[in-house]
């Protein structure tokens, strides 16, 4: 694991240096007061759940056409509902013209019209105020207002007429033009309670991007200890603070998210001050979000004793419910990464993991909060413990888990798997078998661990022993892995270099007939078997037959499907793995020493495959005069020598050089290079 | 005397000599700094009108609509709002930006509604004095030719004809200049039919390869393209990135920026090949963030003739 670790580090920083370098760090925020329900999906949600309702539609996306809504009134001899939804259309007409997407751009006549459109409809909705369908036509006139730009008379008509409704999505509509008439007409306090009250973030956001800090904290506090938009700030407060550390941190950060505020240790110690004298003054009625908010800052801030003793104090104190658990699911991020090991420690992580997993369905807050924790507490604690922490990586979804039990020790996946089996011993391990056998698919899960063990014996060209694994895995959990299309038309006997077996996306899907893991094991069994019976040329050619299935199966062949589940560009030889390239080129040498010239010929071919080679016969370098890559030869190299190795022979038959040969542009490139 | 005449023949043909390892029609590039301006709503903020007194802009590039595939058939989108006028002596450039795809069958029509409706914007809006537009579109192989056709039946759209006369005429836009925007890609084609180019000089990098390359200018991917410069058949105005671009990979925000020594970087290479891209030059795009983003001194190098 550490090799992989050290050979991924290295990957990452042989990388161009720049801006834009990303790695994810789990750095989900985790000062999150209230739930991010937007109000425009909302709003939408619920108006398209109304006309299916008055439709009588089925549809499980429902979008929202007059016409249609104008028949089924018309057949249901709703008149009013049909001059309403006359008007709308038009509003909804000046609405469209007004977003200007047709090739007729409108002349200032058409725009004169469009605003006496708005007028008419308005006029034609303002005398329906007492009808049944008040409300949408109170919010149709409060719509033509927004469009003419009469933002005054959407305030008046508010606090008159659109304040009267009874609580309706049009009702909520009306209130949220109201509150943009009044930041419109520049009162912009009482409009962002308005936005903040309707979960309107967008709005928030646009009113506010300029004003955020601590002071413009203290004055939303001052001006109202209770002000509906300061949890809205305190939340952008404190998670840009994060941000700022973040960027700052080499180890942990590499970027941070979105860099929205520089937030200073000044700055957040001042905020620290202003949580400490809210509380304090006892004005709020949600100190838990001060105290909250107070003790993340010092722990992100390094000062890990205050931020345990903060966040103590924060759990016995008031506030919505869903302050409350953030209070919790903070407290158990700063205990954990402090208390010691032992029993009340994992006694802890077991009480904290199951009551977090109830909370799970609530909300995207407690699944981003439970990676974080894993990935940045647990992980790390348990890092000793390699059992525990492949189970509570596979419990919690790590992406890790998969990478982890990938390159373990086949001795270690053995000592796993019978942990699993084996009898709690305390909480945490409760927790987690619980977890492993309640997570989907557990039936799967142990035909996934015998596939492993055998196929890690497979890495380690341990035949004998992988087949007892490999034939207890059933047909069916082979032809669900991503592979399986694969492995249906690709055969280990086809010699890489002379032939690659690429996909063909007209290729109809196949079922797999036989176990492919299986198949290969036994053959390498055979050819091993008659390798120790076999003598000259028929050992020559039984070493270049291995040679060929060995250059297949490794993470460069075609096959690679018999080693691993996924194959990438960034991919190596991982730890615990035997280097099947370097196995191959080891046969291959052997195989050339043949006489025969059409073995002897795919031979040195084959060591001259770039596959079969650690590095590459030439180098193109960045010249930073020219602006240009240019082409250095490496004749060290090793596929250097064996092109040239290749070449020489090649020069005494010169008659008979095969097609795949003498076809090959790589080797050809060669040519020009080695005759100078 | 002789020794006077002597030297003045010499001077001249020195110059004659100088024009001459210009491309053809160079004098046409006006010398001047410009910038785009690529928002829905036409609103400058002090710090944005700052920036145009500061660096002397002659034009600004305006993008006055997209047009895009919709239902079949090529459709404006994104249409610019006029909340605010340029300051004065700045010129106008209505500019607009047409996806690839629209480019994939002619479509004979649309050469006339759009000049049209860029005339409408202006006498909507009380635009007056343009004397040029610009489109922007990364044609490819497979668009080249549908594009040059189209840019002709611009051209022929804005030359004079008996019902301009009908309208007003502060508004009209006849014989006024055609430019289109140049990808790196596209020097390897045909010089589009157009009065000169933009030579964008940004969006170089594949953005799925973020990791590997800055996708917005690396100088190892602008240098294929240099040798291609020096003979390209049209003149060339410059276009640096000034830009940042935030993007969401799964769920984190990523920022890419271009540091000033590397567009400094490109700069010095790509004049070192054509002189002449040092006449006009542009920034996409003006806005406050960008404009906070770099100092002065390096706006004042990126502007340097």
């Amino acid at each position: 694991m550490k090799r992989f670790i050290i050979i991924s580090l290295l990957t990452v920083l042989a990388l161009p240096m720049s801006a834009c370098i990303w790695f994810t760090n789990y750095n989900n925020y985790l000062f999150s007061p209230y739930d991010m329900n937007e109000f425009r999906s909302r709003v939408e949600a619920t108006c398209n759940d109304n006309w299916k309702a008055y439709l009588g539609s089925k549809e499980e996306y429902y979008w929202f056409d007059a016409d249609e809504a104008i028949k089924t009134a018309r057949k249901k001899n709703d008149l009013l509902m049909v001059t309403y939804i006359q008007n709308l259309q038009k509003y909804l007409q000046c609405a469209d013209e007004k977003r200007q997407e047709q090739w007729d751009y409108p002349t200032k006549e058409q725009l004169a019209k469009r605003r006496q459109t708005l007028i008419t409809v308005r006029n034609y909705a303002q005398t329906k105020l007492k009808t049944r369908l008040r409300s949408q036509h109170a919010l149709l006139v409060m719509r033509c207002n927004m469009l003419l730009g009469e933002h005054p008379q959407n305030v008046t008509f508010w606090n008159t007429t659109g304040s009267t409704m009874i609580e309706s999505v049009y009702r909520d509509m009306m209130r949220n033009i109201f509150a943009g008439a009044l930041y419109k007409t520049g009162s912009e306090y009482e409009a962002s309670q308005v936005f903040a009250e309707q979960g309107d973030w967008e709005s928030l956001m646009t009113m506010y991007y300029e004003k955020r800090s601590c002071a413009a904290i203290r004055q939303e506090y001052q001006r109202h200890p209770d002000s509906a938009v300061l949890p809205f700030l305190l939340k952008d407060f404190v998670n840009n603070a994060q941000e700022a550390i973040d960027a700052g941190n080499d180890e942990e950060g590499f970027g941070g998210k979105l860099f929205i505020r520089d937030i200073t240790k000044q700055e957040a110690r001042q905020m620290c001050q202003l949580c400490q004298q809210v509380v304090r003054e006892g004005k709020t009625d949600v100190p838990v979000m001060w105290q909250s908010a107070k003790a993340w800052l010092e722990f992100l801030f390094d000062n890990k004793q205050q931020a345990v003793s903060d966040i103590t104090k924060a759990e016995t104190m008031g506030g919505t419910q869903r302050m409350k658990d953030n209070a919790r699911v903070l407290k158990f991020y700063i205990t954990a990464s402090q208390m010691p090991d032992g029993k009340a420690f994992d006694n802890y992580v077991a009480e904290e993991m199951e009551w977090l997993d109830t909370k799970l369905k609530d909300n995207v807050f407690f699944s981003d909060a439970q990676a974080r924790i894993t990935h940045q507490i647990l992980m790390k604690r348990y890092n000793t413990q390699p059992n525990r922490l492949l189970a509570i990586e596979k419990v919690t979804g790590c992406s890790e888990y998969d990478d982890c039990i990938d390159t373990i020790k086949v001795e270690s996946l053995l000592k796993y798997m019978v942990y699993t089996q084996a009898p709690s011993a305390n909480a945490l391990d409760r927790y987690l078998k619980n977890g492993l056998k309640n997570s989907p698919k557990s039936t799967d899960y142990e035909a996934q661990l015998n596939d492993l063990v055998g196929t890690k014996y497979m890495r380690l060209c341990q035949w004998d022993r992988a087949i007892g694994w490999i034939q207890k895995v059933p047909l069916s959990f082979y032809q669900e892995q991503g592979y399986a299309r694969y492995a249906t038309f690709r055969k280990f006997n086809v010699e890489p270099w002379v032939k690659r077996q690429w996909d063909d996306e007209e290729r109809p899907q196949m079922t797999l007939k036989t176990n492919p893991k299986l198949a290969f094991v036994k053959e390498m069994q055979q050819m091993e078997a008659s390798e120790k019976v076999l003598t000259g040329k028929a050992l020559q050619q039984c070493y270049y037959d291995q040679a060929v299935r060995y250059a297949q199966a490794s993470y460069t062949g075609d096959c690679w499907y018999v080693m691993r589940n996924t194959k990438s560009v960034m991919d190596t030889v991982r730890l615990n793995e035997t280097d099947l390239a370097a196995k191959a080129a080891t046969l291959l040498r052997k195989a050339s020493a043949t006489s025969d010239f059409a073995l002897k010929e795919k031979a040195l071919f084959g060591l001259s495959y770039v596959y079969m080679n650690p590095s590459r016969w030439y180098d193109d370098v960045w010249d930073d005069n020219t602006y240009e890559y240019s082409r250095k030869s490496n004749r060290q190299s090793t596929q250097w020598q064996a092109f040239a190795t290749l070449a020489e022979f090649e020069k005494k038959n010169a008659t008979r050089t095969s097609s795949y040969v003498s076809r090959c542009d790589e080797y050809q490139q060669f040519l020009k290079r080695y005759r100078q | 005397m002789k020794k006077w005449l002597t030297g003045i023949l010499a001077m001249l043909a020195a110059l004659t000599g100088c024009q001459r390892s210009e491309p053809q029609g160079t004098k046409a590039l006006e010398m001047g700094q410009a910038v785009y301006y690529w928002r829905t709503e036409l609103r400058l903020d002090s710090v944005e009108r700052a920036f145009l007194r500061t660096h002397d802009i002659k034009k600004v590039y305006c993008r006055y609509f997209d047009v895009v595939m919709r239902d079949g058939e090529p459709m404006p989108n994104a249409t610019l709002r006029f909340n605010d006028t340029l300051p004065k002596g700045i010129e106008m450039v209505p500019t607009i930006y047409i996806t690839e795809d629209c480019m994939h069958a002619r479509h004979e029509w649309l050469a006339k509604k759009l000049v049209e409706r860029i005339r409408q914007m202006n006498e909507t809006n009380d635009i007056s004095g343009v004397k040029e537009i610009q489109i922007d579109c990364d044609y490819t192989a497979r668009s080249r030719k549908t594009y040059y056709e189209f840019l002709k039946e611009i051209q022929y759209q804005l030359s004079a004809r008996p019902k301009v006369a009908c309208y007003r005429r502060d508004a009209r836009i006849i014989n006024c200049r055609l430019s289109t925007t140049i990808r790196l890609h596209q020097l390897s084609m045909p010089a589009p039919p157009v009065d000169y180019g933009v030579l964008m000089i940004y969006n170089t990098g594949d953005p799925q390869k973020f990791m590997e390359r800055n996708p917005i200018l690396d100088m190892r991917d602008v240098a294929p393209y240099l040798n291609r410069l020096k003979g390209y058949a049209l003149p060339l105005a410059a276009a640096y990135p000034v830009y940042s671009w935030q993007r969401q990979i799964h769920g984190v925000h990523i920022e890419h920026k271009v540091e000033a020594d590397e567009i400094l970087r490109v700069k010095t290479a790509v004049e070192s090949k054509r002189p002449e891209l040092r006449r006009a030059i542009m920034t996409y795009c003006l806005d406050k963030e960008n404009i906070n983003r770099y100092k002065t001194e390096t706006y004042e190098a990126i502007y340097h003739h």
